[in-house]
């Protein structure tokens, strides 16, 4: 059961659960509870699991371990704590893990003071970094309290020795959960979660996160099916100043160079009017970018008092940044994503975010950032530089300020992380398989597990699809008489360095001189090639040559870079954002089809998106213009679909789809695959979020091909769609790294052959050999469709032109509407691969023959 | 197609016409057993089709010598037993074709000595026919004899194609200079990988390191050989999408 915590216990209440120790410290430090401790303390004290949602600085962490500390001291007082590791303390940042560990001793100092008294209760962080004397002391004295992260929890869940601490843990407690669920992370996690559960007997689970939904589906993701979990959301009114800004006051007709030199313009001004701005882009190279031009345009302002945080960054990079930004010598600091989470940044008066969040609960999340204590106002700007991001903005402020969240999505059912998983498992001991698979299917990430999935996976690990006499090169699990457990000794050894989910490999280091200056993703290597120069650290570097996965560069240039930012990085708008935008559009559209007046339709503008006026103005005129000009605005209730031309005269169908790029790529595709089957040749076609455009250079019928597409056939036609695709292709390589396919360390030592070498489709076709439904090829088609893409959401639109509650419109124009604008002209070009890789090789040769012939 | 004066590609070998003389090399088997060694557990699939490609190959120009450009077997160290198989097959079945064989000796055929005793082939440093000097390309030999052109493998070339997001690999032969000589740099005769992109990728061969932009690319695929001119053309290309 899983049910909403509706009153919070009275101070009475409490302070009677503590120990005089701890009641007296908690009264000198504080005074009395927060509200977020009134609605979780005793909760975890009556050992009940709870999920705790609430803003950053809100008290979530004292919140959870107030009662523990509690019930140690109490235990220590009697005499009666045990060499065991009471609490598991676990969270997806490393650095963040060392700033608890501070926050836990301390108050346990304090009160040892208060006692006169040591209570000789040890705290602990274990994770990759810790040294093997520190864990040789922690296995001789267990802490009471360890903190570690997701992948060293499953290491010591498989350590001989170590697990036996783990059978009698009371409480664990997973941090910034939401920033887990979402990704393989957390299925990994929930995994780790149901073995811990397997070796102690019961324990008590808390969730921290920050605001986010759906708090039911999260609340079952923190504890697994079949057992209850209260939920406490605390929402804390901070005093919010929130506000969408523009460089320009007309959008469409400044150029470039004038939106450019604005742009820095506004942005100096931000941080020049606030002590310490957090100013956040969406992409790794964004923030290069940046930080770049800043200092490049106020050369006397911006020196050492700006940085670029990024996770690409090398580790002494970071620190040193991170350092400075807590001493207060940072005037701006400009980030990606990797201070979205709640490690100690110190003093941050303003949040900007450059381009739109793609999610109210990013939003939200990065703007909390600011005003770090309880009654701090929290003040965040968002600068948009298009007219579509200025709507999708303003909506995202409405959903921001009246709290309603957008959802995030838990992957299900993936089948690297199980076989990794079983590995470990089958190290600790003989399992019935079926039981090894009841247990599984308790954690909500495999509740669904189809039972041949389970048997495919567990055939491929024992090597069934190899011939007998290599088969004991291959196996990672004997399995014989519907029981399995662990074959050779190497396998251990196999998991315990292999362990984890980030694909290691998508990670490049680049190397300056033979010293290594960070790193680039594996994907952005592949574009590069000899003499392209691109950005790291604020800097320009001239790319020379890779080795294995280094990439050589020499110093920078007077040159602007070659190669654009990689268009993966990319955000992808939230599904229930774009439902809200879609449903603003559309009631803007209702008014003007009453034949409302501008000022009535503006002020509407203006109550609905909490708006100021000059900004409601802008937002009119661009839905009327494209009102004006074509008489249909596209909504979260109808999909329009624009037949028009692109500047050099091709014919292009845009189809106007608000429903985020992650549904907009399935859409697309199988469109794009449905034409390019009867054409035979790749289909040339742009997505966005607010919809996607293909371009032909012959008639075709392109809205019969999306007639020809439902909610039945849909996921078999994207799963031919993408057979040939870039992604699948690379998602393929990670999951053969996840479910040990491929590993990272092996004998000792860290793999020698550059993984370059060794082309993904090369990889592919092996596994295609055996069987086109390997375990590990249905999982990688499984995360390309439902994780990186949002089949399901596409499924449910074209259910809804079914059953007619969205409609669809045809209009042609001689120039592209208002709303197509953007997408024809800034929409991430792609191709969809019907063709060959032969015929891309003719072709391509047809083509440089063709340059070359030219040139003479 | 022809590639030089007298000089044919065929797939993946060279055709010397007026010798009658097959070159192929870097088969590198066992380097499956070395991935996995590696930790890459790939089911092994490349010594059947590497079989059928060298029959065809033999089939199709009945050579009277094949000539094998280095790195017959992957791994410097020990060889397997497997290895050992698939080494004496491979032989087994160029020698029931042709009246010699010649080897090559790459940088990774340390210990081919005793495989070469048991089936009496010539192991050499390098060999000259006709006007061409072939050798393996890992190092720099002092060859007092006349010869035109160098015909060199060890560098397993390929070269990207790039349109839009998309971007393959193929294996392809170069031509250029080296000292005044004609060079020709052949691509491996091995299916597991594509080869080193070396549009990006570190060059390896001594031979390679002076003006490789200015070399001719043909890429060869399934059989198939496509003329890409010079190699900085492939570069400029980019240009033009981006």
């Amino acid at each position: 059961m899983i049910t909403y915590k509706k009153q919070p216990n009275t101070e009475e209440e409490i302070f009677r659960i503590l120990h005089p120790i701890v009641k007296e410290w908690f009264v000198k430090k504080f005074g009395g509870f927060c509200l977020t401790q009134l609605y979780g303390v005793m909760e975890i004290h009556s050992r009940n699991n709870v999920l705790i949602s609430a803003t950053t600085g809100s008290g979530k962490t004292l919140t959870a371990f107030l009662a523990i500390l509690n019930e140690l001291i109490d235990s220590s007082e009697k005499e009666i704590l045990e060499n065991k590791i009471y609490c598991v303390y676990v969270s997806p940042l490393k650095s963040l893990n060392n700033d608890i560990y501070f926050n836990l001793v301390k108050p346990l100092e304090e009160m040892e003071k208060i006692a006169g008294k040591k209570f000789g209760i040890r705290i602990a962080v274990r994770t990759g970094d810790t040294s093997q004397s520190e864990r040789a002391k922690m296995l001789k004295r267990a802490p009471h309290i360890l903190i570690t992260t997701p992948e060293t929890l499953a290491i010591i869940l498989s350590s001989i020795k170590f697990r036996e601490h783990l059978k009698n843990v009371e409480w664990c407690i997973i941090d910034e959960i939401h920033a887990l669920a979402d990704n393989k992370r957390g299925v990994h996690l929930s995994l780790s979660l149901e073995r811990l559960n397997h070796l102690s007997n019961y324990i008590t689970r808390i969730g921290l996160s920050a605001t986010c939904e759906p708090l039911e589906e999260i609340a079952k993701f923190l504890v697994g099916i079949g057992r209850s979990c209260k939920i406490v959301k605390v929402e804390i009114p901070k005093n919010m100043d929130f506000a969408v800004l523009t460089p320009v006051k007309n959008l469409v007709e400044t150029n470039f160079v004038l939106m450019h030199n604005s742009f820095y313009k506004l942005l100096d001004q931000l941080i020049q009017s606030h002590k310490t701005t957090l100013i956040f882009t969406n992409t790794r190279s964004a923030t290069e970018r940046v930080v770049h031009y800043l200092k490049e345009k106020f050369p006397k302002i911006y020196s050492e008092n700006i940085g670029a945080h990024h996770g690409s960054l090398s580790k002494e990079l970071r620190l040193n940044l991170e350092k400075r930004m807590r001493e207060g010598k940072l005037k701006a600091i400009v980030c990606s994503t990797s201070l979205e989470l709640g490690i100690d940044i110190g003093y941050i008066d303003l949040v900007v975010q450059l381009g739109s969040p793609k999610s109210v609960a990013r939003a939200v999340q990065r703007q909390g950032r600011a005003g770090h204590r309880l009654n701090d106002v929290i003040k965040g700007r968002i600068i948009v530089l298009d007219r579509d991001d200025l709507v999708e903005c303003a909506v995202l402020q409405k959903d921001a300020v009246e709290r309603k969240i957008d959802r995030i999505h838990i992957p299900q059912n993936c089948l690297d992380v199980l076989a990794q998983h079983i590995v470990g498992m089958a190290i600790d001991q003989v399992w019935e398989e079926k039981e090894l698979f009841n247990l599984i299917r308790k954690s909500y990430c495999y509740r669904n597990l189809d039972i041949e999935d389970f048997n495919n996976v567990l055939s491929y690990l024992a090597g069934e699809h190899i011939s007998l006499e290599d088969r004991h090169v291959y196996a990672k699990i004997w399995r014989k008489d519907g029981k399995i457990g662990r074959r050779g000794k190497l396998n251990r050894v196999i998991y315990m360095t292999n362990i984890g989910t980030i694909p290691d490999e998508t990670l490049v280091k680049v190397k300056l001189n033979g010293q290594t200056i960070g790193t680039i993703d594996e994907a952005f290597l592949e574009r590069l090639r000899r003499g392209d120069i691109f950005l790291l650290g604020g800097q320009t570097y001239k790319f020379l040559y890779s080795r294995g996965m280094v990439a050589h560069v020499s110093s920078s240039v007077d040159r602007p870079p070659t190669v654009p930012s990689w268009f993966s990085e990319m955000l992808p708008l939230n599904f229930d954002l774009a439902k809200d935008i879609g449903k603003f559009r559309r009631l803007v559209e209702e008014k003007l089809k009453l034949g409302k007046k501008k000022n009535e339709i503006v002020s509407f503008i203006k109550d609905y998106l909490h708006l100021k006026d000059s900004t409601a103005l802008a937002i009119y005129d661009y839905i009327n213009e494209q009102y004006s000009y074509c008489r249909e605005i596209p909504s979260d209730k109808k999909i329009v679909i624009e037949h028009t031309q692109d500047e050099n005269g091709e014919k292009v169908v845009v189809f106007h789809t608000l429903f985020g790029r992650r549904v907009n790529d399935c859409l697309s595709r199988a469109v794009a695959y449905a034409i390019g089957k009867t054409q035979h040749r790749d289909v040339e076609l742009g997505i966005n979020d607010n919809g996607f455009y293909i371009t032909l250079n012959k008639n075709v019928d392109v809205v019969k091909a999306f007639k020809l597409l439902n909610s039945e056939n849909l996921r078999k036609v994207m799963e031919l769609a993408i057979e040939k695709s870039e992604i699948l292709k690379r998602r393929f390589r990670h999951c053969a790294a996840r479910s040990f396919m491929i590993l990272r360390y092996y004998k000792g030592r860290k793999k020698r052959v550059g993984r370059q070498q060794l082309s993904s489709m090369l990889l592919l076709n092996a596994v295609k050999r055996i069987s086109d439904d390997f375990p590990i090829l249905k999982e990688a088609r499984r995360e390309v469709l439902e994780d990186v893409m949002d089949v399901e959401n596409a499924k449910n639109i074209l259910k809804g032109i079914e059953d007619g509650s969205i409609k669809v419109k045809e209009i042609f124009t001689k120039i592209p509407s208002p709303f197509a604008l953007n997408l024809v002209m800034q929409g991430r070009a792609d191709l969809m691969r019907i063709e060959e890789r032969t015929d891309f090789l003719k072709r391509m040769h047809n083509y440089i023959l063709a340059k070359i012939g030219l040139k003479k | 197609m022809k590639i030089a004066e007298g000089i044919e590609i065929v797939d993946l070998a060279l055709y010397l016409e007026k010798e009658k003389a097959l070159v192929m090399a870097d088969f590198h088997i066992g380097m499956e057993e070395s991935m996995i060694e590696d930790g890459i557990f790939i089911p092994k699939f490349q010594f059947p089709i590497l079989c059928k490609k060298v029959e065809n190959l033999l089939k199709k120009k009945r050579p009277k010598i094949v000539i094998i450009n280095g790195d017959l077997k992957h791994e410097f160290g020990t060889i397997s037993q497997q290895e050992w198989k698939e080494v004496l097959k491979i032989l087994e079945i160029i020698q029931n074709n042709v009246e010699k064989v010649l080897l090559v000796k790459g940088n990774h055929d340390t210990i081919l000595g005793p495989i070469a005793e048991k089936r009496n082939i010539e192991i050499v440093d390098y060999c000259l026919i006709g006007e061409n000097l072939i050798l393996h390309g890992h190092k720099e030999f002092k060859i007092k004899e006349n010869y035109k052109r160098l015909i060199i493998a060890h560098e397993h070339p390929a070269v990207s194609l790039r349109e839009g997001s998309k971007t393959e690999v193929f294996k392809c032969f170069l031509k250029g200079k080296y000292k005044g000589r004609e060079l020709i740099v052949m691509p491996s005769f091995n299916f597991v990988t594509v080869g080193s992109d070396i549009m990006k990728e570190e060059i390896l061969s001594p031979y390679l390191k002076k003006d490789l932009e200015d070399f001719y690319v043909y890429v060869v695929d399934q059989g198939k050989v496509y003329e890409f001119g010079k190699l900085k053309n492939l570069y400029y290309q980019k240009n033009l999408i981006m």
